[in-house]
């Protein structure tokens, strides 16, 4: 049995979902072209996350197993759209940024691998930690992905300009190449790091 | 509404692979060979084009008229659960052939998030019903032809020596990266 | 059976406590979200009328219009809050007219045009061209007002709501007479006419027969617009018009400058 320390670090480094497990990389690559995006995502998610982790390991001795898939669904649905409601109500502008990526988060792989693969076998608290781990590691993945995507797209951080006047935004970096190749990029730059690190 | 440039913008402008970054996860995961990669494309037109319909019944002939266009996202993702489950059994039962070809493809299908995000693009567009199965099967056809050319470029670069920490999904990330660009040069010939 | 049964209700329970959960958010953030509208728009109101100090509302066939008083009582002008037919769906957005029946403002609200292309209607350049219009214009495409290549649709579907929008706030506020482009047919007598207007390189000429007080045929005599692509506005407007008999049909789309044209001959000819 991992400590609740290790089960919550896991998810940022060893199972980080993107660079590790290469979850949820839809909205990764879209809502990565800003810092101030990629934070928002990573948030949504992880309330997501969290929530439904919560209610599902509760669940776990009531729900049939047979049905568990219509009813993990149904739960992370609601959730989904709380969080889209609720962003919609109190910060519009981010809400319009992230656009139809916040009903796709029903469909983000982490949330309902994790259902199945964590919080239908484990107690409440550690799939709570299993939560906060994944989508602390979610949310650190995208605003490092969106703070180096705004800096060399648009010469900012968080929205306040950095790189000075002399600066030519490389534009590209904003699009949906960049994205890509950004994404790609950082991945192999993970993948040394990590050997070098000696994490396997 | 122009079908043709609904069907040009799906495929080729706007493709929703890689200009809308949909459907990524089986993209990078399906696309090591080709056939499978046909496949999985078949799989998703077929699933695409009946739940663009499904829901959009769903939507302006339940949702809407009760004032509960809130519940969307649930209901959609329950119907397009639902569905693909149905058109597992039937497929099982009422043709093998196709069932053996699609089969293990189906389950992958609803967690892909092409199909609920094209049910939710079409509401949000007020599409009609035809505009609703064309602009379907067109994003699907969209995702199948990025999803072929990708799995052609992977099995080329297999044989290619790429350093080891960018062999697997960094490369096919950067490859998807240079076709998205390629893919661009569509956008341009909308200005004609 | 008692398994089957237990699943179906565990399902249903989840599903009641899901939905209702659901409803009561959505109780609290819908009139958030429908206040922070009603704010924006106020505070676009306050943007083309600075002096504003009261508004009456009006429902005109499902759209409101806001006619606006300085504190003196003294009419300023009309704010519409509109929508127009685009590419991706309906394009909603606020039109303000003053007094004169000049576009003073435009604010384009929820839309989804495709980035890049249909979003060109957001962009300075064709705001540019909008305001400053009068009533008096045209406002028709190809004619004052062009539309951007490569988004010949959502600035068309723009522009000719533009024009739609200026005749309701002309006709019901600002007291303005309003050329119907429409066509008493009962009082065109038989016979052939010809009439002619801009199409989108050049003139189109169209002969138009009439006989028993119907618009019985109608040829195009001559056009210099790009063959193929004014072929199917010719194939498409001409059994539209005779359809309809009226003026009042949809443009072909990917050829609305030439079926614009047609219309416009279709007029001159007959009026």
């Amino acid at each position: 049995m991992s400590t609740l320390a290790q089960e919550f670090s896991k998810g940022i480094f060893k199972e980080n979902p993107i660079f590790r497990l290469l979850l949820g990389m839809c909205p990764t690559l879209a809502v990565s072209i800003t810092a101030i995006n990629g934070f928002g995502m990573g948030v949504a998610a992880l309330f997501v996350l969290l929530g439904s982790n919560l209610v599902i390991a509760a669940l776990r001795n009531f729900i049939p197993s047979k049905v568990r898939i219509p009813a993990y669904i149904l739960i992370i649905a609601t959730f989904v759209t709380i969080v889209d409601m609720v962003l919609n109500a109190f910060t519009p502008d981010l809400h319009k940024a992230l656009g139809i990526f916040i009903p796709l988060i029903v469909v983000n792989c982490i949330i309902l691998g994790r259902a199945e693969a964590f919080a239908r076998k484990n107690s409440v608290a550690r799939s709570v930690i299993d939560a906060l781990g994944m989508g602390v590691g979610f949310t650190l993945s995208l605003t490092i992905l969106g703070i180096i995507r705004e800096l060399f797209g648009k010469g900012s951080i968080f929205g306040v300009g950095v790189m000075g006047s002399a600066f030519e935004p490389m534009g590209i970096l904003a699009t949906a190449p960049g994205a890509f190749i950004t994404l790609g990029i950082m991945l192999g730059f993970v993948n040394f790091m990590f050997k070098r690190l000696g994490i396997e | 509404m122009n079908l043709l440039a609904i069907v040009f913008v799906a495929i080729l402008a706007n493709n929703i692979v890689l200009n809308q970054f949909l459907g990524i996860c089986p993209y990078l995961g399906v696309s090591k060979r080709i056939e499978t990669s046909l496949g999985m494309g078949m799989a998703v037109i077929f699933v695409m084009a009946m739940s663009g319909i499904v829901t959009w019944i769903v939507y302006n002939y339940l949702l809407e008229p009760f004032g509960l266009v809130y519940l969307r996202t649930i209901a959609f993702i329950l119907v397009i659960a639902g569905l693909v489950q149905l058109v597992e059994t039937i497929l099982k039962k009422t043709n093998p052939t196709l069932f053996r070809a699609l089969g293990i493809y189906l389950p992958l299908i609803t967690t892909n998030c092409t199909i609920l995000g094209v049910a939710l693009l079409n509401v949000q567009a007020g599409h009609n019903i035809i505009q609703t199965i064309v602009y379907a099967i067109a994003v699907a056809v969209g995702f199948t032809i990025a999803l072929v050319i990708m799995a052609g470029i992977r099995e080329r670069l297999e044989l290619a020596s790429v350093s080891s920490f960018l062999r697997g999904a960094a490369v096919s990330l950067v490859t998807a990266g240079i076709l998205s660009l390629a893919f661009m040069g569509f956008k341009g010939m909308m200005t004609l | 059976m008692r398994n089957a049964l237990r699943m179906a209700l565990t399902l249903l329970i989840i599903g009641a406590i899901c939905g209702g959960l659901l409803s009561v958010v959505n109780g609290i953030t819908a009139p958030i979200i429908k206040d922070r509208a009603d704010q924006q728009f106020l505070q676009a109101l306050e943007g083309f009328f600075p002096d504003v100090a009261k508004f009456e509302v009006q429902d005109i066939n499902g759209e409101e219009f806001y006619s606006c008083y300085d504190a003196a009582g003294k009419f300023m002008g009309v704010v519409g809050k509109v929508k127009a037919k685009g590419y991706g769906g309906d394009i909603a957005y606020d039109l303000a007219v003053n007094d004169t029946g000049d576009i003073i403002g435009m604010r384009i609200g929820a839309h989804n045009e495709t980035p890049g292309i249909g979003d060109v209607i957001n962009k300075d350049p064709f705001l540019q061209k909008i305001i400053g219009l009068k009533f008096t214009d045209p406002i028709s495409a190809g004619v004052d007002v062009d539309t951007t290549s490569g988004a010949t649709v959502s600035t068309g579907g723009m522009i000719s709501s533009i024009r739609r929008v200026m005749n309701v706030i002309g006709e019901n506020f600002l007291g303005m007479e309003v050329e119907k482009a429409e066509i008493d047919l009962t009082k065109v007598a038989d016979g052939t006419y010809t009439g002619k207007a801009r199409g989108f390189k050049s003139d189109i000429t169209v002969q138009v027969v009439v006989s028993g007080g119907k618009i019985t045929q109608i040829e195009i005599v001559s056009h210099d617009d790009t063959p193929g692509i004014s072929d199917n506005a010719i194939k498409g407007m001409i059994p539209k018009i005779i359809e309809a008999q009226s003026l009042e049909v949809d443009m072909v789309s990917g050829a609305t400058l030439t079926s614009q044209g047609i219309v416009n001959a279709v007029f001159e000819a007959l009026k």
